[in-house]
């Protein structure tokens, strides 16, 4: 497989012979992954349903660890270290690996509060620097135009693409390192999800972003580095430009083409 | 096979039909029996009079429907945040083990026939009180108690099922925050399951106001309108149950009477319910 | 345009024909027949018994002793017909004569004016007990004491020589056979207050009684045991000697009602309950009887 593989020191998150499973070891979502990212990049992971992309994305934040009966080997590391080591703070990691999920659930209050929670909770009480952390993560997440005049009113008033939008300033207000983002746009009109795909293109650079994604077409525009996950296996890695146009693996070729999906 | 749905949707229109038809009939019943009593006594006398005296013919309910509403009352502050915490427990923290045996513990509660919670308040809760904080022991308090540990298995089932039904994805969204579980619970699973959780209380309030034979051990059945919780109190189930065996009469006309008050009252009540709960869910 | 309420078939022989309408108030009209049907043949009880068995119901005061009666006669007559016995109060008992769901009745009181059409037997004589806890220092009350007591004007054990203690009053039911001799017996006119406990049965009262230091009820004097006391009224001692001798007066009739034409059965029984042997059998219970 051809990756852009940066050695140990560089990565920003990294997978060595990473396998996971659910149900006691009945069912094996992610064989041996072996995968680095570097900071600041963009990387789009996309394969059909059941390929572990997903299970990849919620194994970064430990969100799997919610589910009964999951297990791993081999070592998924953050900084050079495993998210999975016995000293961990999960909370402190879930506040660093922030993730945008594919249903955007807002809290049931006003759009500044849905911001300032996160930043409240990690103890900042001055209303001015609160105000500076809202505004600042809204106008990253390019809302801050449209809500600015109507900051506390409620956010589950927004448009669809709008709360996703939202969320994505949720998670930025906590300052991460790395954002996932779970089929962020699966739910929305075709002109938010360009504004979205738009706005992950300008964030690359100050965060590791990670986006999964069901749609190749997507992968295609993006035009960030393309994982293709097939049946819990990383199949091929590489810039968008090579793998929808020279793709190495026969499978990569079949699911561009659109023979499965 | 066109006969055999035409058969089928016949069974089913007679089905449909019998079950409305017999609460329509009861209620005509109570009614048809209750209203001479009004005439008899006049409504607002009978709605408002402090004395219970069928032997003198002294007929006023006010004692009766003040009893009802205090131990319904003390019913739910009893049951619905022992049975509501018992429900988040039970949905967002416990492990799967502990769930699989303490949800169907609960259930098993439910199965459990009133006179044997009755008994249990009288033999235990009674002197309790009694010795605890004075008075007969027959209160408000006891039977506060006993129906609050009664509507327990309601208010946690469908609590419970209201708190399931939330997505993961509501509580995950907050916990990759970084929130943890509890913050997620009170922040989205609660207000997403609220709807839910108010069906359970409404069904648990109407379990409260209709049981009478627990009541009837634990209450006291004086029939002055309680001023304290130690006070003993009749409530109007409790009361249709007691002198039905004898009444006769205008007597007994009363005690349909009470009937229809109760109707109407419980009526009330699952109207406002269901508007408080539509209201909440806009 | 008109608008179809149901979805309708694409083929024409599926489409309901002229006799759709009629098809839709078929089961409403067979509905209605049955419910009038029913409504009409709930309207006359038959007092139908299983093999000639006889029902006795009433008063929950003899309801014991007809038991205990009842489970003797079965003992020495086991070819006879069983007896069922059934409480629900003295004006249950007589309702149930009156309407036939039952051959006997059984009334802790004097017969009512609904009643006086049956007739009456009276099997024994129940003394009602005034009781208190067995650790309550009064031994002894007036009959003014005690109606003061019952109607609430009277709020501390200290006014009648006991602590300082409130006075929880324990009673029965309205329309209860004990309690109408009560209010006959000592309450003579005035109320049992509002206030007063009620409770459904005998036992429930001694039971209330025997675990509150403070209470006071009235029970049959044939149930009275250990766990309670029953003081003496107007300085008579609540025994079976001096309700014989006619010194304790709050005594009752325990009386059977029947319709004029009672059933051989019935009739069996009853003579057994008046015989010598019921009769004996009534008094080791504590009842007064006639052949003492």
């Amino acid at each position: 497989m051809s990756a852009t593989a940066p050695t140990g020191s560089e990565c920003k998150v990294q997978a060595i012979n990473f396998s996971f499973s659910y149900a006691y070891g009945e069912t094996k979502a992610l064989h041996s992954l072996n995968l680095a990212i570097r900071p600041g990049s963009l990387l789009t992971i996309m394969g059909p349903t059941g390929s572990g992309k997903t299970t990849f994305l919620r194994a970064l934040n430990r969100l799997n660890d919610r589910v009964a009966g999951t297990g791993h080997t081999g070592q998924l590391l953050l900084d050079g270290k495993d998210v999975y080591g016995q000293e961990v703070d999960v909370a402190e990691l879930r506040r660093r690996v922030g993730m945008v999920f594919a249903l955007p659930t807002p809290l049931p209050l006003s759009i500044y509060e849905n911001v300032a929670y996160g930043p409240r909770k990690k103890g900042i009480r001055s209303r001015a620097k609160l105000d500076t952390i809202v505004e600042k993560a809204l106008k990253t997440a390019v809302i801050f135009e449209e809500v600015k005049d109507r900051l506390h009113s409620s956010a589950q008033r927004l448009s669809g693409g709008q709360q996703q939008r939202l969320a994505l300033a949720r998670v930025l207000a906590v300052d991460p390192e790395v954002i996932l983002l779970d089929e962020p746009t699966s739910g929305l009109d075709p002109l938010s999800t360009l504004r979205i795909e738009e706005t992950l293109r300008q964030l690359r650079s100050d965060f590791t972003i990670v986006l999964v994604t069901h749609d190749p077409l997507q992968a295609a525009r993006i035009k960030s580095d393309v994982a293709f996950f097939y049946l819990g296996e990383l199949v091929e890695i590489g810039p968008a430009t090579e793998i929808f146009t020279r793709p190495q693996d026969r499978r990569t070729e079949d699911y561009i083409t659109g023979k499965f999906g | 096979m066109r006969n055999k749905e035409k058969l089928v949707e016949i069974l089913l229109t007679l089905i449909g039909l019998s079950s409305v038809t017999v609460l329509g009939l009861i209620i005509l019943f109570i009614f048809k029996e209750g209203l001479p009593a009004f005439a008899q006594v006049g409504l607002w006398q009978f709605v408002t009079g402090t004395r219970w005296s069928p032997g003198k013919n002294l007929l006023g309910i006010l004692p009766m429907i003040a009893g009802s509403f205090v131990v319904t009352a003390g019913a739910l502050v009893v049951g619905l945040p022992l049975g509501l915490g018992c429900a988040i427990y039970l949905s967002e923290f416990a492990t799967a083990k502990t769930a699989a045996i303490l949800k169907p513990t609960i259930e098993l509660l439910a199965g459990i026939p009133s006179v044997v919670f009755g008994f249990i308040g009288l033999t235990l809760m009674v002197p309790f009180i009694r010795n605890f904080f004075g008075g007969p022991g027959f209160s408000v308090l006891a039977s506060a108690l006993v129906l609050g540990i009664m509507i327990l298995p309601t208010m946690v089932s469908v609590s419970y099922d209201a708190l399931r039904a939330v997505p993961p994805v509501y509580r995950e969204g907050m916990l990759a925050l970084g929130s943890t579980d509890w913050q997620a619970v009170k922040m989205v699973v609660l207000p997403a399951a609220r709807p839910g959780i108010l069906a359970a209380a409404i069904l648990a309030m109407g379990r409260a106001i209709g049981e009478t034979m627990a009541v009837i051990m634990v209450a006291g059945n004086s029939t002055i309108i309680p001023t304290s919780f130690l006070d003993p109190v009749r409530t109007l189930t409790s009361n249709i149950a007691l002198e039905m065996g004898y009444a006769t009469g205008l007597h007994r006309q009363a005690l349909f009477a009470t009937g229809v008050v109760l109707f109407v009252i419980i009526s009330i009540l699952n109207l406002t319910a269901r508007v408080v709960v539509r209201g909440k869910t806009r | 345009m008109i608008y179809s309420s149901k979805p309708v078939p694409t083929k024409p022989e599926q489409r309901p024909q002229a006799g759709r309408y009629f098809l839709r108030a078929f089961p409403v009209l067979i509905f209605i027949m049955i419910a009038l049907s029913a409504m009409l043949s709930g309207c006359r009880p038959r007092a139908q018994t299983a093999r000639g068995s006889i029902t006795v119901a009433g008063s929950t005061s003899v309801q014991p002793f007809a038991e205990m009666l009842a489970e003797e006669y079965a003992g020495r007559f086991p070819e006879r017909p069983p007896i069922n016995i059934q409480g629900g109060g003295s004006s249950a008992g007589g309702r149930a004569v009156l309407t036939g769901a039952a051959q006997i009745g059984m009334l802790s009181r004097q017969p009512a004016e609904a009643e006086k059409e049956l007739t009456v037997i009276t099997i024994a004589h129940d003394a009602l007990a005034v009781v208190v806890h067995p650790q309550n220092p009064v031994h002894g009350l007036s009959s003014d004491q005690i109606r003061a007591i019952f109607a609430g004007r009277f709020s501390n054990w200290s006014t009648v020589g006991g602590t300082s203690e409130r006075i929880h009053v324990i009673s029965r039911e309205e329309g209860s056979g004990t309690r109408t001799a009560f209010d006959e017996l000592i309450m003579a006119g005035s109320n049992v207050a509002a206030r007063a406990i009620v409770q459904d049965s005998n036992g429930a009262v001694r039971e209330a009684v025997a675990q509150d230091k403070n209470a006071i009820g009235y029970i049959s004097l044939g149930l009275v045991d250990n766990r309670v006391k029953a003081i003496e009224v107007d300085n008579v001692k609540p025994t079976l000697a001096n309700c014989r001798a006619g010194t304790y007066t709050l005594i009752r009739p325990f009386l059977f009602v029947t319709k004029e034409k009672l059933s051989a059965s019935g009739q069996a029984f009853i003579n057994f309950v008046l015989s010598d042997d019921g009769q004996n059998l009534l008094a080791e219970e504590g009842l007064v009887t006639d052949n003492q």
